[in-house]
C-alpha cells in the first residue's frame, strides 16, 4: 500500500497533470476518482481533504498538497525516477514561466469552450434543483461563478469570442516554440510538456481548423510523442469518460 | 553570468525582484525605466514572448546572459537557485511547494486586486491627460492584446464597479491570510524569511493607504509589514526609488480572473 494518494477526476487539465507526473516518476500511488459531474469535489468527504474543494489533490503521508502545477514539482523533487526539471535555473525559470502562461492565460480559455460545449450539456440534464444546492455547497466563490457560468450556459458572446482568439493565439505560440526545440520550453522533456499535454492533447479533434498536419506541424509531432510514451499510456486508460478516449486522435495512422 | 535588470519603481513586481537580487547577491547592471508609461515595449529594453506575453502585465525584465525574462516569483526562483545557497527559497520539496502555492495565491488573487486599484487610484488621470496621438505612440508597439486593452480601459476610465468591490474583498481576505499565517507569533509568513513575504509584501504594501480599513485590527501584519520593509535588501530597493511615494506607483498588472 503506497503511502501516496491522489484525489483526481479525468486525465484531462489540472487532474491530468500529477497523474502523469506521477506515472513518468513510477510512483505507485492510490488512486481516488473524484466525479466532478456529480459534485463529488464539494461533498464533505472531500472537503475534509481539500476544504477548497478543487481537484486535484494528493496526500503524501500526512501531508496534504493542492495546486497541480506546484504539486507537480513536489512530485518531481520528492520521488526518486527520472527528473522532469532540467538542472540549469533558466530552463527552469522558462519551464515555470510557461506553466503559469497555460495555467492562467490559455488553459481557462480552452475551458471556457469546453465547459460550454462539453460540461455544461452533460451536468444541465440534472434535477434543476440538485444542481442549485450543489452550486451553493461549493466553499471559492470564484467556483460559483465558474460552475453557475457553465451550468446555465450564461458564457456572454464577447467571452466566448475572447476565448477563441486566446486559443488561436496560443496555438500559433505553441507552434513557433515547438519549432525552436524538440520539447516546450528546454531541450527536455518536462514539467512544461507534462502540463501542456494536458491542455492540448486533444486540440487536432477540439480545434482541427487551427490545429492540424499543414498548419502546426510541430504541435502535432510533440502531442504523438508523448502520446506514445508509456506514462502518457497508463495516465490515459484510468480514464472513465469519452474526455479521456479522445486522445486517441493522435494514433499514427 | 551577466545581468540587467530594467525595472521601474520599487512597488509591485519590480519590489520583489530589486529585493530579491541583494537578497541573493547577484551583481547586476540595474536600468531604471517608466512601467507607467510603457518604456518597457521600447526597442532599448530587450524583449522576447515571455516578456510580450507575460501574465504578470507590466513587470520588470531581467535579462541574464542575453536572454529576457518575466514573471518576478520566477526570476526571484532564478536569482536564488542560481546562488551559491539557497538564500530565499527552501530546498525542501514541501517547503517549497508551500512557497509556490502560496505566491501562486498571491499571483492570482492580490496582484490583479491591488493593480486594479493602484491604477485606478494613481494611473488613470495621468494617462487621460495624454492626448490621443501620444497615448497611441505608448500602446502600439504592445504585442499582447488584452494587455493593450487593459491600458486603454485604464485611460478610459473604465472600471467597473463589481471588480473595484471584488477587489477590495481580496485584498481583506489577503490580510486576514496574513494575520492568521503569523497567529503562531512567527516573523515570516513560512517560517524562514522566503519569496513568499518579498511578493505578498510588494503587492501589499501600497494598499495600506488606499485600503485602510483591510488593515484595521492587523497588528500582527502591521509588524510583519516592518520587518519587511526594514530588511537591508527592500530598503536598498526603495532607496532607488525617484519619486517620493513609490508605493503609489502603479502600472497596469495581471488581469482579473475572466471566469469572475
Amino acid at each position: 500500500m503506497s503511502d501516496v494518494t491522489l484525489y483526481h477526476w479525468e486525465p484531462n487539465a489540472n487532474s491530468g497533470k500529477p497523474m502523469l507526473a506521477l506515472m513518468e516518476k513510477g510512483v505507485d500511488f492510490n488512486s481516488h476518482y473524484v466525479d466532478l459531474l456529480n459534485f463529488d469535489q464539494h461533498k464533505p468527504d472531500y472537503l475534509a481533504i481539500n476544504p477548497e474543494g478543487t481537484i486535484p489533490a494528493m496526500t503524501h503521508g500526512d501531508r496534504v498538497l493542492t495546486e497541480s502545477t506546484a504539486m507537480m514539482e513536489y512530485v518531481d523533487a520528492a520521488f526518486p525516477g527520472p527528473k522532469l526539471m532540467p538542472d540549469d535555473p533558466k530552463d527552469q525559470w522558462r519551464i515555470r514561466w510557461w506553466m503559469k502562461f497555460m495555467d492562467q492565460w490559455l488553459a481557462p480559455s480552452f475551458s471556457m469552450i469546453g465547459w460550454s460545449v462539453f460540461i455544461g450539456p452533460m451536468v444541465r440534464s440534472k434535477d434543476p434543483d440538485m444542481l442549485k444546492a450543489a452550486i451553493d455547497r461549493i466553499p471559492l466563490p470564484e467556483r460559483r461563478v465558474a460552475w453557475r457560468k457553465a451550468i446555465y450556459g450564461t458564457f456572454g458572446e464577447e467571452e466566448m469570442k475572447e476565448s477563441q482568439r486566446r486559443v488561436a493565439f496560443g496555438i500559433r505560440m505553441l507552434e513557433e516554440e515547438l519549432s525552436k526545440r524538440e520539447w516546450l520550453a528546454s531541450d527536455q522533456y518536462s514539467l512544461a510538456d507534462v502540463n501542456g499535454f494536458n491542455i492540448a492533447y486533444a486540440l487536432p479533434l477540439s480545434q482541427p481548423e487551427l490545429s492540424n498536419d499543414e498548419k502546426t506541424p510541430h504541435i502535432l509531432e510533440w502531442l504523438r510523442k508523448i502520446y506514445e510514451r508509456p506514462a502518457a499510456k497508463k495516465t490515459w486508460a484510468m480514464g472513465k469518460t469519452d474526455l479521456a478516449t479522445r486522445i486517441k486522435i493522435l494514433e499514427r495512422s | 553570468m551577466a545581468l540587467v535588470l530594467y525595472h521601474g519603481e520599487p512597488n509591485g513586481p519590480s519590489l520583489t525582484v530589486l529585493a530579491a537580487l541583494f537578497e541573493t547577491g547577484h551583481d547586476a547592471e540595474l536600468r531604471n525605466i517608466d512601467l507607467t508609461m510603457g518604456e518597457r515595449h521600447q526597442d532599448n529594453v530587450p524583449s522576447g514572448v515571455e516578456v510580450h506575453m507575460s501574465i504578470e502585465g507590466e513587470g520588470p525584465v531581467l535579462v541574464a546572459d542575453g536572454e529576457p525574462m518575466a514573471d518576478s516569483v520566477f526570476i526571484a526562483c532564478y536569482l536564488n537557485d542560481s546562488a551559491s545557497i539557497s538564500p530565499i527559497a527552501p530546498q525542501d520539496p514541501f517547503a517549497r511547494w508551500q512557497m509556490m502555492t502560496w505566491c501562486r495565491q498571491i499571483i492570482e488573487r492580490v496582484a490583479p486586486a491591488a493593480a486594479y486599484l493602484g491604477v485606478k487610484a494613481h494611473l488613470a488621470d495621468k494617462l487621460s491627460a495624454l492626448d490621443d496621438a501620444a497615448f497611441e505612440k505608448l500602446i502600439a508597439p504592445i504585442k499582447s492584446e488584452d494587455l493593450k486593452t487593459r491600458w486603454a480601459d485604464i485611460r478610459a476610465g473604465a472600471f467597473d464597479d463589481a471588480k473595484v468591490d471584488d477587489s477590495k474583498a481580496k485584498i481583506k481576505a489577503a490580510v486576514d491570510k496574513v494575520e492568521t499565517q503569523l497567529s503562531d507569533g512567527r516573523d515570516w509568513l513560512l517560517g524562514d524569511f522566503s519569496i513568499a513575504d518579498l511578493e505578498t509584501y510588494a503587492w501589499l504594501a501600497g494598499m495600506r493607504d488606499l485600503e485602510p480599513g483591510a488593515f484595521d485590527g492587523a497588528s500582527r501584519t502591521a509588524g510583519w509589514l516592518d520587518r519587511v520593509k526594514a530588511r537591508p535588501s527592500v530598503s536598498r530597493a526603495l532607496s532607488l526609488a525617484r519619486t517620493a511615494t513609490p508605493q503609489d506607483i502603479w502600472a497596469p498588472g495581471p488581469e482579473i480572473n475572466r471566469w469572475g
